[in-house]
């Protein structure tokens, strides 16, 4: 049974949780910035930076793994530890989320 | 070549890396394009026409097949790399419409890239104070250049807690955004 210790690594930065919602399957850094844009409707785009730097410390966390590289582009997927992680934001967020709409007719 | 090619030596703190790239991107607009970067400072600028290059620094250190991992991700999004210098990573990219000219895209992983910089000095740092010639200031020097060395050493120190206490002020300026 996997320990549910992800909490420290909550809440996720915005460009960091969709970057993890795109490595359900492997992909690799710039499969990871176009799919991000797309899915997020263009509200956030991930420089090589950000990305380069969300990669180092994801994988160092053990959230996500290398899986394959090919043509010097490494492609990396979430472990189960970093889908546990995602999974507590995305709850976080779900809570957000209904907060915001019950309050949204009195705005 | 020699007269086609300037050298300039020019000195940034490393918080002032927004005013080193926009420097760089004014010389290109007066078509000086960074060719290559030296050790502390030296930038080498070929002439051309002049193009309107935006430029962004990052600040990394790995191991060399790491290093074309990385810069096969910015290649791919369409930065061209320059060079490093003392881990500063110079990359360059065209100005166009609706293009993203940002390698940094929130504010948390610019902070990190300050971090990453707070780390290498506060080794320096550390380091300088273990071994700095303290028994020096006792009145019989063992070597005439002993006071030298002293005030030296000092001076970097100086120089090193200087830089850490503006880059935690940059930080923290970034943070209150």
């Amino acid at each position: 049974m996997l320990r549910d210790d992800t909490n420290k690594y909550l809440p996720l930065t915005e460009s960091t949780c969709y970057i993890m919602l795109t490595l359900v399957e492997p992909l690799h850094g710039y499969a990871v910035m176009k799919k991000v844009e797309e899915i997020s409707k263009g509200t956030v785009k991930v420089g090589p930076g950000t990305l380069y730097g969300a990669f180092t410390s994801l994988e160092k966390e053990g959230l996500i793994v290398k899986v394959k590289e090919e043509d010097r582009r490494k492609s990396y997927v979430l472990t189960p530890k970093g889908k546990k992680a995602l999974m507590n934001q995305i709850k976080r967020l779900e809570i957000m989320t209904q907060n915001g709409l019950s309050v949204i007719g009195m705005l | 070549m020699a007269e086609n090619t300037i050298r300039k030596i020019k000195w940034f703190w490393p918080w002032q890396d927004e005013q080193e790239e926009a420097w760089l991107r004014s010389m290109s607009q007066k078509g000086w394009h960074l060719s290559s970067v030296g050790l502390l400072g030296i930038y080498r600028f070929w002439a051309g026409e002049p193009r309107d290059y935006v430029y962004r620094l990052d600040y990394q250190t790995f191991p060399k097949k790491d290093k074309q991992e990385y810069q096969q991700l910015f290649r791919d999004a369409g930065w061209e790399y320059i060079g490093e210098m003392s881990a500063s990573q110079y990359f360059r990219k065209e100005v166009k419409e609706e293009d993203s000219l940002e390698i940094f895209t929130d504010v948390e992983s610019k902070i990190a890239k300050y971090k990453r910089i707070l780390a290498f000095l506060w080794f320096f740092w550390i380091v300088l104070i273990a071994v700095f010639p303290v028994r020096g200031i006792s009145i019989d020097n063992p070597y005439p250049w002993w006071g030298a060395i002293q005030v030296f050493t000092l001076l970097i120190w100086l120089f090193f807690t200087y830089t850490i206490i503006r880059l935690t002020l940059r930080i923290r300026q970034l943070r209150r955004l």
